[in-house]
């Protein structure tokens, strides 16, 4: 009887080291994927379709571009062609400010650490 | 004949000269504002009023703000409300420490300088009559 207790105690200390090896193999198997651009809206006076073009327009020219000039360049003029002239855009992490736009057409979102100023006049 | 040409021709040098002078007092004038001010003017197209204007009403609400902490929105409102008031709309401003810009500006309307370490963006747009069709 006691002989037949020892032996199951063994069986069950041989299956351990099986569940220790599935568990270390689906470690190597998964790659860290990039997440995407954290996107909040702050402020807007834009129907919704207009505002998800302009943060889809935003996050391909800070992909495209890295100084902030250049990426107001590209959001500005993007709105320009589609949308009609005058657009004006500033970029940045530190800014403040206080502008006239046309009703409907003014958008003031952050993409991560950069905030984003879009909007029309004149 | 050649007396009077002589004498309009020496008329004419010295009102070029009083012309050349005025100019050399006014820049000088202006490059020891703005050094006393701490203003430095990075890109420009604006009547020098305009400017003088500009930079005095940022200079003296930067004074004005209590232990130097910036307060971008109220100086970009503090401009904006004044040039508005004293140029007609729409003028816009963008203050701060980190951005950059592309807009499109009326003649004569832009401005862009540093104060201290904060820069200031202003401009002007023009109005357009609002469509009531």
């Amino acid at each position: 009887m006691s002989e037949d207790a020892k032996k199951n105690i063994a069986g069950a200390l041989t299956a351990r080291p099986n569940s220790d090896d599935q568990k270390l193999s689906p470690l190597p198997s998964p790659a860290p994927a990039v997440p995407p651009k954290k996107v909040i809206i702050k402020s807007a006076d834009m129907i919704p379709d207009m505002q998800k073009e302009a943060v889809d327009i935003a996050v391909a020219a800070f992909e495209k571009y890295n100084v902030e000039k250049d990426v107001a360049e590209q959001i500005k003029k993007e709105f320009d062609k589609r949308h009609g002239p005058t657009w004006h855009c500033i970029v940045g992490r530190n800014f403040g400010s206080y502008v006239t736009h046309e009703t409907n057409h003014f958008v003031y979102f952050y993409l991560d650490q950069k905030a984003v100023l879009l909007f029309k006049s004149g | 004949m050649e007396g009077a040409q002589e004498e309009l021709e020496r008329r004419s040098k010295f009102l070029k000269s009083l012309i050349q002078k005025k100019k050399t007092i006014e820049q000088q004038e202006q490059h020891d504002h703005l050094q006393h001010n701490n203003v430095r003017v990075r890109a420009c197209d604006m009547p020098l009023p305009l400017q003088n204007r500009a930079f005095r009403c940022a200079r003296d609400l930067l004074d004005s703000m209590p232990s130097k902490k910036l307060d971008s929105k109220r100086l970009a409102l503090t401009l904006k409300k004044e040039f508005d008031t004293s140029y007609g709309p729409a003028w816009h401003c963008i203050v701060g420490t980190s951005f950059g810009s592309y807009v499109t500006h009326s003649f004569g309307g832009f401005v862009y300088f540093s104060i201290d370490k904060v820069y200031v963006l202003l401009f002007k747009t023009a109005v357009e009559p609002l469509d009531h069709s």
